[in-house]
C-alpha cells in the first residue's frame, strides 16, 4: 500500500508499537504514590510532558494528554469559554477550521455565544484585517490553526499572536488564543511564546504515534475549566485512568519526530515537489488548491483535475493500492463539495475534481514514482469517458 | 458507518458497458450539470421499423455510482422498445447492481432521466408525441418525486417531506419540512430548485424549511 493520506492519520512507527507494547505487557500500572511500578508510571508520564514541552518551549506541567486531537480542541475551546464570565461571550475562528473546532463553535452558538468566521484568500490564508476588527471586549478567545488540513496553508499565526495580544492590552483582559496544531506537527516547528499561544492542542496519530492520544498544551494562568470529570490522576483536565500505553507511544513518536526534523522535512518537501512536478507536466487542466512554495506544509499536495470527479480518482487509485482524499461532494457523508475549497473560491465543479495527497517521513521516491504511473492514465481515462470536454483555446 | 459499494456496481465502475458517443444518434440528451457533482449523456441509436434500441452509448462525469449506474441502465435499454426502455425505473436499475448505498441512490434517478430524456427526445421528433407539460402543481409534484432524500435513498414526496407546492405566474414555492440541522438539508433544498427550475414555464424557484 502508498499511503498518501497522513493529514488524516499515519502508520505507527516500529518503535512507537515497541513503546507502547512494554508498556501494555510489563509497564502497565497507573501513576500512584509510594509504589515503584507507580511511580514508575507517572514518571512515563512526566517524561512524555517534559519531551513534548521541551520541543514547543513551554514547561512539563503545561502538558495535558487527552484522548485525541478533537479532545484537545473540545476542552481548550469549551473549557476556556466556560471559564469567562461575560453573559455574552464570542468566539473567534475561520471558515476553513478542522471540523472539530467548526463543530464545538456550532455547539456554543447554540448555547447564545457568538461566534466570528473569519474570511480566508484565495490560499487560504487568514484575513487578519478582520481578526483585528472582530475582536472586542466580549471576545472569549481566539481558536486558530498552523496548518490548514484540506489545503496545506502555512497560516500566519504568529501575526495572529500578536494581534491577538494587542487587543487584549487594549481591552485590559488577557484574550485565550488557542492554536489547533495537529495537522502542523509533522513539518513545523513551534515556540509557543514566539506565536503567543495559551493553547496549543495536538493529535499522536498525525506523527507516527497511535490513534486515540492527543495532547494540550495550556499556558499557565490560562483559566480553562475541565468539561469531564472523574479522578484527577495527573490533571484536572485530562481525569480519569491515564492511556499510558498511548501516553507512551505519543512520546516515542515525539522523540522520533524531532531526531532528524529538519532532514525529514526536506526529503518531504523534495519528493512533493517531485510529485507535483510529474502531475504538472503530464497532466494538463489542473488546479492547484492552496499555495505553491514556502507557504505550504512540505508534505501537502492538493490538486483539481478539472472536467472528473474525484471520488471516482480516489477509488481506482485504492484498487492500485494508493490511497488518497478528495473534497469531493461524491466523497462526502453530506454531499456537499469540501467547504475549504469553496471558502478559497472553488466552485462545486473544481472541488468535486480534487485530489489531496499528503506524505510522511516513510514516503520514498518509488512510491511517489508509482502513484504518477497510475494517477496519468486514470485522468486521462475519467476524461475520455466525461461529458465535460476542454473548450479549446 | 461503513459506506461501500456492491461488487457488482465495481465491475461496471472499473469496465462500464457502452461507454462512448454515436455518431449521427438518433436521439442524445444530457441530465445533471457539474455544479450540481455529477451529469450523464445518453445517445440512442433507434431501429425505425421496429422502435428499438438498436444501440446506447453514455458519457459520465460523476462518481463511481455514476458510472455504474450509466453502465446498468444502458444494459438494460439496449434491444428493448422505447416503451420498454422508457419504463425503466431507477430502482430497477439500482436492483440490478445488487443495490447502492442510499445516499448515491440519486445516480440511479439521474441515469434513468438521461435515458429517459434521450427517448422522449426521440419520441417528440420522430413520432410528434408531446412531452410539453403545463406548470401545475402535479407537474411540479411529479418532478419532486425524482429528488431523493439521501439517508434513505426514498423520494421527497414518498416520504412526505414536501409540505406545499405553490405556483404564481412561473414563480415556484415548495414548502420541505426537514430538522434544520440535517446535513443534507442545502443539498436537498439544490437538487429541489435544480429539478423543478427544468420544467417549462418556471421563473423562479423558492423553497422553504417550515
Amino acid at each position: 500500500m502508498i499511503y498518501l493520506d497522513n493529514f488524516r492519520s499515519t502508520m505507527v512507527a516500529p518503535e512507537v508499537w515497541d513503546a507502547m507494547h512494554t508498556v501494555a505487557a510489563t509497564d502497565y500500572a497507573v501513576p500512584a504514590a509510594f509504589t515503584q511500578c507507580g511511580t514508575e508510571a507517572a514518571e512515563l508520564i512526566e517524561r512524555a510532558q517534559a519531551r513534548l514541552a521541551s520541543a514547543i518551549g513551554a514547561t512539563p506541567g503545561e502538558i495535558v494528554f487527552t484522548g485525541s486531537g478533537t479532545e484537545s480542541i473540545n476542552i481548550a475551546v469549551l473549557g476556556t469559554v466556560r471559564a469567562q464570565t461575560d453573559n455574552a461571550p464570542e468566539v473567534v475562528t475561520s471558515e476553513i477550521e478542522h471540523p472539530a473546532t467548526l463543530a464545538v463553535c456550532k455547539a456554543l452558538e447554540k448555547q447564545g455565544c457568538k461566534a466570528h468566521y473569519l474570511r480566508v484568500d484565495a490560499e487560504g490564508r487568514y484575513d487578519l484585517d478582520q481578526l483585528a476588527s472582530v475582536i472586542n471586549e466580549h471576545t472569549a478567545m481566539v481558536s486558530l490553526m498552523a496548518v490548514n488540513h484540506m489545503i496545506g496553508t502555512v497560516e500566519p499565526i504568529a501575526e495572529a499572536g500578536e494581534i491577538v495580544a494587542h487587543a487584549s492590552a487594549r481591552i485590559g483582559r488577557k484574550i485565550p488564543y488557542h492554536i489547533d496544531f495537529a495537522s502542523a506537527l509533522q513539518t513545523q516547528r513551534l515556540g509557543v511564546d514566539t506565536v503567543k499561544a495559551d493553547l496549543v492542542s495536538f493529535s499522536s496519530n498525525k506523527v507516527h504515534g497511535p490513534k486515540g492520544v492527543g495532547a494540550l498544551y495550556v499556558r499557565k494562568g490560562t483559566g480553562t475549566r475541565p468539561i469531564s470529570f472523574g479522578a484527577e490522576s495527573y490533571s484536572v483536565l485530562a481525569p480519569g485512568t491515564p492511556n499510558t500505553m498511548g501516553i507512551a507511544g505519543f512520546d516515542k513518536a515525539t522523540e522520533l519526530l524531532y531526531a532528524a526534523f529538519d532532514e525529514d522535512v526536506a526529503r518531504m518537501r523534495a519528493l512533493r515537489d517531485h510529485l507535483a512536478n510529474g502531475i504538472i507536466e503530464r497532466i494538463p487542466h489542473i488546479l492547484l488548491n492552496g499555495p505553491d512554495g514556502e507557504g505550504r506544509s512540505a508534505s501537502h499536495l492538493c490538486y483539481s483535475f478539472l472536467f472528473i470527479e474525484g471520488e471516482a480518482i480516489m477509488m481506482f487509485l485504492d484498487m492500485e493500492g494508493i490511497i488518497v482524499d478528495t473534497g469531493s461532494a461524491c466523497a462526502a457523508a453530506t454531499l456537499k463539495p469540501n467547504y475549504v475549497l469553496m471558502a478559497i473560491g472553488r466552485n462545486h465543479e473544481q472541488a468535486h475534481g480534487s485530489i489531496r495527497f499528503t506524505l510522511s517521513r516513510y514516503t520514498t521516491q518509488a512510491d511517489i514514482d508509482t502513484t504518477l504511473e497510475k494517477l496519468v492514465p486514470i485522468v486521462e481515462r475519467l476524461r475520455a469517458q466525461s461529458t465535460i470536454k476542454p473548450t479549446a483555446h | 458507518m461503513s459506506i461501500k459499494y456492491t461488487a457488482k456496481v465495481i465491475e461496471h465502475f472499473k469496465n462500464p458497458h457502452n461507454i462512448g458517443t454515436i455518431e449521427h444518434a438518433d436521439a442524445c440528451a444530457t441530465e445533471g450539470s457539474p455544479a450540481c457533482g455529477d451529469e450523464i449523456t445518453v445517445y440512442l441509436k433507434i431501429d425505425p421499423a421496429t422502435d428499438r434500441i438498436e444501440d446506447v452509448k453514455f458519457q459520465s462525469y460523476g462518481c463511481a455510482s455514476n458510472i455504474a449506474t450509466g453502465s446498468i441502465i444502458t444494459d438494460l435499454a439496449k434491444g428493448k422498445t422505447l416503451d420498454e426502455a422508457e419504463a425503466i425505473t431507477w430502482k430497477q436499475a439500482a436492483d440490478e447492481l445488487g443495490g447502492l448505498p442510499p445516499v448515491k441512490m440519486h445516480c440511479s434517478v439521474l441515469a434513468v432521466d438521461g435515458l429517459r430524456s434521450a427517448i422522449r427526445q426521440y419520441k417528440k421528433e420522430h413520432k410528434g408525441i408531446d412531452y410539453d407539460t403545463t406548470l401545475d402543481v402535479k407537474t411540479v409534484t411529479d418532478e419532486l418525486r425524482h429528488v431523493l432524500w439521501p439517508p434513505i435513498g426514498a423520494d421527497i414526496i414518498t416520504l412526505k417531506l414536501v409540505k406545499y407546492v405553490g405556483i404564481d405566474q412561473g414563480a415556484v414555492t415548495v414548502e420541505i419540512s426537514i430538522n434544520a440541522d440535517e446535513k443534507y438539508l442545502d443539498p436537498t433544498i439544490e437538487e429541489i430548485i435544480e429539478h423543478v427550475s427544468k420544467i417549462r414555464g418556471v421563473k423562479s424557484v423558492n423553497v422553504e424549511n417550515v
